[in-house]
Formats: structure tokens, C-alpha cells, sequence
């Protein structure tokens, strides 16, 4: 018999207000492990050990160091360390105009570069004073959510393979996840011409239109995607070893996910009903209504629907607007015929918008030369990655591993 | 138990109706199931103007814009053989595919319809020198053919704010 998920239960869920909020009360004001306890005064029950997980271990999604203590197979400690994969990011940005700096962002979050591109462009269009016209507006809000869909697709696949073999077969789902997101990566090397680093974006507006013929293209992908997501949806969402390795792990307090600064699915599958989409809308977000799924469960499990809900939800949204793409220029600004330019106004400041994994955020600040004082990058995989000194406590090495895949850090993002 | 082996079993079922799809892989290097758009962007070429002579004017303003800095360009005044005109001409023109970000940026500003992309997308060699394209072997390749649809022209036209609607679009 599978066990009854609060997901799949059709009472509401009992909630509590804190501070304004209303937060499911089964999960909130959980007993909070401590992040510095001193391994020295821990007495184990078993043999206790200290386990390096990573940095090279598929299962940790790029480059993170996990060193996990350990009482027989229970963690009573976990220490992340980040770094492995810095590139002074922010530092490059700052000896950079704002025609060069687009390329660099895109290598932050690779698995969905064009976020990545649109927090930056977005920060110097807001420095700049600089509205995009219309029909960059739509192009741009198609171009992230099409990218969420690649993005959630890797995901899903990641997710599952870290799972084990009993979901088709080895690397089955991932396989397939893989096969559907090189549809929509044809249909973004259509438009850019590059499969990954896009380049396609610039102050002012998009730097490629739509070709020929792509408008019918995306609409045939989204009938595909749609149609194998339900696939993927019937191979996991009943399954029963997939729900018993992620129902009622790693769950996460609203209120540790507030505090951490966490976003996206993570912080919607505890409950808090946030998304800049629809509470800040940028781009072209405001002409669609953005439905956000929200589950009260706060395990894996729950992040898991939450993402597969909002895979949905981007399909239709791209539905909406690609069949109404407005006619016009693409670019307010004269297109760009030497390095310097966008001339910058001093001043400063901050964009944040929803990539895939939650609230991307630039911080800019410019005394009026060519190139900025100072760029700030809010990763959301990082505030992803602090949670988990929290909820790796108590779970067994196999649970760390499906946690980690749940909260879906990219760690170019992290380290920066 | 019995519960988790028919899930399994179901799962399974999805597996073997994957088995008879169409293949998606590409079987590199014997063969390749699609074409990559025209406008994508993998090596470079240096373009001739309408009189058969290189069409770059040393401006080196892609050497500027490169955000990786991998563009060196020495230029130099002379007479055109053909027309008689003074202008600029590239006595140097260096291009480090070893350290290339491919962001199109340096066809974004080219002033004199010059540099473009290719869709050509192997760019066999055996050494790190291979990879440094030099001013003879951009002009080869432009000769060569497989080039990107964005001119720096083409380029510019489509993100023009003053454009019609509808032009500059294709492909």
C-alpha cells in the first residue's frame, strides 16, 4: 500500500501564521539541528566516521565537497565547502563594458544560461533607464520559459538517475529527459545559433529575431514535450520505490527556507507562495496569468511535483504568447558598432528575477565610466546549498544523495 | 513489496515503448541526422569586398570587443591595386580558437561587412598552433564556403529599433 502523501490528500493542510505568512503548521517550527556542533562532544551509537562525498561524485551535480560525520549510516554532521569551481566571475564583470560582460554570465548557471543573461541585461537596462520594445518583451519571457523547461528537463533526469534502476531501468529517465531537452535546445540554436552560451541577449533588447518558420516549430515541441512529461509523470509520480526514497525525506521548514534565503521550487514545496514572476513581473510576465504551484509537504517529494507543476505551466505560457508575438523592432538602442557603446549613468542597482532554481539577482553599481564599480550576482543555488548542514541531519548517506538532487543547486552558480 | 516490483514492471513497460522510437543519436562521424541552422556560429572567416581584395579595414574594433582578447590585428595605409584608393588593409590578422567564447560579438561590430562565422563545426587539428588562425587560413575558409547567415550588416538591420516590421527577420 503506498502511503498517503499530505500532496495527495483532499483536506486542506492545517496552517499557522508567523510573522504574516500562513505556513503549513505540520512543517513549520521543526527542531533545528545545530550547523557548528563540535564532532569532539558527539557520542555515537555506532562506529562513527568522517565521509567525503565529492568533489568528483556524479551524484553531487559538479563540483561540491560534501564532508558528512557519520554514526553507523546516520549523519549527525554535514560540512558543504564551495569553491571548486570559481572563475572570479564578478570581478571579470568588472573590467567589462556592458556589450562584453553578457557572454560571461551565461557560463554562471549553465544549465540555464539565458536567466543568467537577463538579470544582468536587465540590471544595466534599469541602470540605463532603458525600456525593451514589445516584441523583445514576449521573445524574452518565451526564451525563459523554454530555458525552464530544458533547465527542469536535466533536472528531472539527474534526479531520477541518482534514484537507482527501478524506474525503467539505469539511466532510462534520464536518457529520455535528455532526448526531449535536445528539442528545445534545436529550437534556441534555431533562433541564437549556439546550443549553450547564447549570447542573446543585449542591453536594450534581444539580439536575434525569431527565424522563419519557429513559431510552428516551438508549438510542435511543447505537443511533444507535453506529451512524454506524461510518461515521465506515470514512470515516477506513483512509483512505489521512487516514493519511498522521497516521501518524508529532507524536509524543510518555511521558516529555515525563509531565513537561508532559499527560492524557487524549494521554498513553494514548503509552502510559501512566492514567485517574482507574478509578485514583480518582468519582461512580458504581466500579460500572462502565471499560475504557481504550491505544495505544503516540504520533502523531496514535494519538490519534485512542484517542478514537474511548473514544466506544465511553462508549456502553456509559451503556448500563449508564441502564437501573439506583437510585430515591431526588437532593439531599443542603436545596435552596438564598438565597446563602449552603452554609456552608463552613475548609480546603482538591484534586479532580481525567478530562474528555474529561485530569486537570481544582480546588484550593480557605476560612477559613470564605461565599465561598473562593482557587479553582485545572487546565486540561488548557493542559499540551496546552505540548507544543507540542515537537512542532511539524520538521514542516511543514500537519503543525502536524493536530497542534493532535490534542491538542485548548479554549482558554476555557487562558486561564480 | 509485491506493490514496488509491479510499479517496477510498469516502468519497465515505458522502457520497451522507447525501444521501438526513432533513433535520435547521431551516429558521428559516418553520418549526421540534421543540418545545423544557418545561424549557427562555430569558426571564422575573413570575407573579400566586391573587387576580390580582403574586405577588412584594420579597425580593430573586434579587437577591442572580444571579451577574451584572442583578436590581434596590425594594419597598414596603402594603395588598392585595383581601384587606386587609399585604405586601410590587415598586414596581421590573428584569431586564438583556442581560447574563443563564441559570442558573435566581434561580427556584431564589424564595420565593413569582414568577419563572419561558420557553421562548419570541426575544426580538426593536432596541435594548440592549429587552432590559431591566421589571416591567410580566415580567408581560406571564407573561400572555403559554410558560412553563418549574420553578417555584421545582416546583423545590425535586425536589431535596427527604426526597422519595419517584418524585415530583417529571415532566415
Amino acid at each position: 500500500m503506498v502511503d498517503a502523501h499530505p500532496s495527495h490528500e483532499p483536506v486542506a493542510p492545517a496552517l499557522v501564521e508567523v510573522s504574516g505568512l500562513s505556513l503549513p503548521a505540520a512543517i513549520t517550527h521543526l527542531p533545528r539541528p545545530d550547523p557548528y556542533l563540535n564532532v569532539e562532544d558527539y557520542e555515537p551509537e555506532a562506529d562513527a566516521m568522517a565521509l567525503n562525498m565529492g568533489p568528483q561524485h556524479p551524484s553531487t551535480h559538479g563540483v561540491l565537497r560534501l564532508k558528512l560525520f557519520l554514526d553507523g549510516e546516520i549523519c549527525f554532521k554535514a560540512v558543504p565547502y564551495v569553491g571548486y569551481l570559481h572563475r572570479g566571475v564578478e570581478k571579470l564583470l568588472e573590467n567589462r563594458t556592458a556589450i562584453q560582460s553578457v557572454p560571461y554570465v551565461d557560463k554562471n548557471d549553465y544549465v540555464s544560461p539565458l536567466t543568467g543573461e537577463l538579470a544582468l541585461v536587465m540590471a544595466y537596462e534599469a541602470l540605463l533607464d532603458v525600456e525593451p520594445p514589445p516584441r523583445a518583451q514576449v521573445l524574452r519571457t518565451i526564451l525563459m520559459e523554454l530555458q525552464r523547461i530544458a533547465s527542469h528537463h536535466l533536472w528531472l533526469g539527474t534526479f531520477c538517475l541518482d534514484m537507482g534502476g527501478a524506474l525503467g531501468g539505469g539511466s532510462s529517465v534520464f536518457l529520455y529527459n535528455f532526448r526531449e531537452r535536445e528539442l528545445i535546445l534545436d529550437l534556441l540554436e534555431a533562433l541564437t545559433g549556439q546550443r549553450m552560451h547564447y549570447n542573446a541577449l543585449m542591453v536594450g533588447g534581444n539580439r536575434h529575431d525569431v527565424p522563419p518558420g519557429w513559431e510552428e516549430k516551438v508549438l510542435a515541441t511543447m505537443d511533444r514535450v507535453e506529451d512524454r512529461l506524461a510518461e515521465y509523470e506515470a514512470m515516477t509520480v506513483d512509483n512505489h520505490i521512487f516514493r519511498s526514497r522521497t516521501v518524508g525525506v529532507g524536509v524543510l521548514d518555511p521558516l529555515l527556507a525563509l531565513e537561508a534565503g532559499a527560492g524557487g521550487a524549494n521554498l513553494r514545496a514548503s509552502g510559501v507562495d512566492h514567485d517574482l514572476r507574478r509578485d514583480a513581473p518582468y519582461a512580458a510576465y504581466g500579460q500572462v496569468d502565471v499560475r504557481i504551484p504550491v505544495e505544503t509537504a516540504g520533502d523531496c517529494y514535494a519538490r519534485f511535483l512542484v517542478r514537474i507543476a511548473e514544466m506544465r505551466e511553462a508549456i502553456r505560457i509559451v503556448r500563449l504568447l508564441v502564437s501573439g508575438i506583437p510585430e515591431g523592432p526588437i532593439g531599443a538602442l542603436k545596435p552596438p558598432r564598438h565597446v563602449n557603446a552603452v554609456k552608463l549613468p552613475p548609480g546603482e542597482v538591484y534586479v532580481g528575477i525567478e530562474s528555474p532554481r529561485g530569486e537570481l539577482g544582480t546588484y550593480l553599481i557605476s560612477d559613470g565610466s564605461p565599465i561598473p564599480v562593482r557587479v553582485k550576482i545572487r546565486p540561488p543555488s548557493l542559499h540551496a546549498v546552505s540548507l544543507l548542514p540542515y537537512l542532511c541531519v539524520g538521514a542516511t548517506v543514500s537519503d543525502i544523495v536524493v536530497i542534493l538532487g532535490s534542491l538542485d543547486p548548479i554549482l558554476g552558480e555557487v562558486d561564480r | 513489496m509485491m506493490r514496488a516490483w509491479i510499479d517496477t514492471l510498469f516502468a519497465f513497460s515505458t522502457t520497451l515503448r522507447n525501444v521501438g522510437r526513432r533513433r535520435v543519436t547521431e551516429p558521428l562521424p559516418w553520418k549526421r541526422l540534421r543540418a545545423h541552422p544557418e545561424r549557427y556560429r562555430a569558426g571564422f572567416a575573413l570575407t573579400d569586398d566586391e573587387h576580390g581584395e580582403v574586405a577588412c579595414i584594420a579597425c580593430k574594433a573586434c579587437e577591442n570587443v572580444c571579451p577574451s582578447g584572442i583578436i590581434r590585428v596590425e594594419g597598414e595605409r596603402r594603395e588598392s591595386p585595383v581601384t587606386g584608393k587609399k585604405r586601410a588593409y590587415p598586414v596581421s590578422f590573428v584569431l586564438d580558437m583556442n581560447a574563443c567564447i563564441f559570442c558573435e560579438l566581434c561580427v556584431q561590430v564589424c564595420p565593413s561587412d569582414a568577419i563572419r562565422m561558420r557553421t562548419a563545426w570541426t575544426i580538426p587539428g593536432t596541435s594548440r598552433e592549429d587552432q590559431v588562425l591566421t589571416l591567410e587560413r580566415l580567408r581560406a575558409n571564407a573561400r572555403e564556403g559554410h558560412l553563418s547567415w549574420a553578417t555584421p550588416g545582416r546583423l545590425r538591420a535586425m536589431q535596427d529599433p527604426e526597422r519595419k516590421n517584418g524585415e530583417g527577420g529571415e532566415p
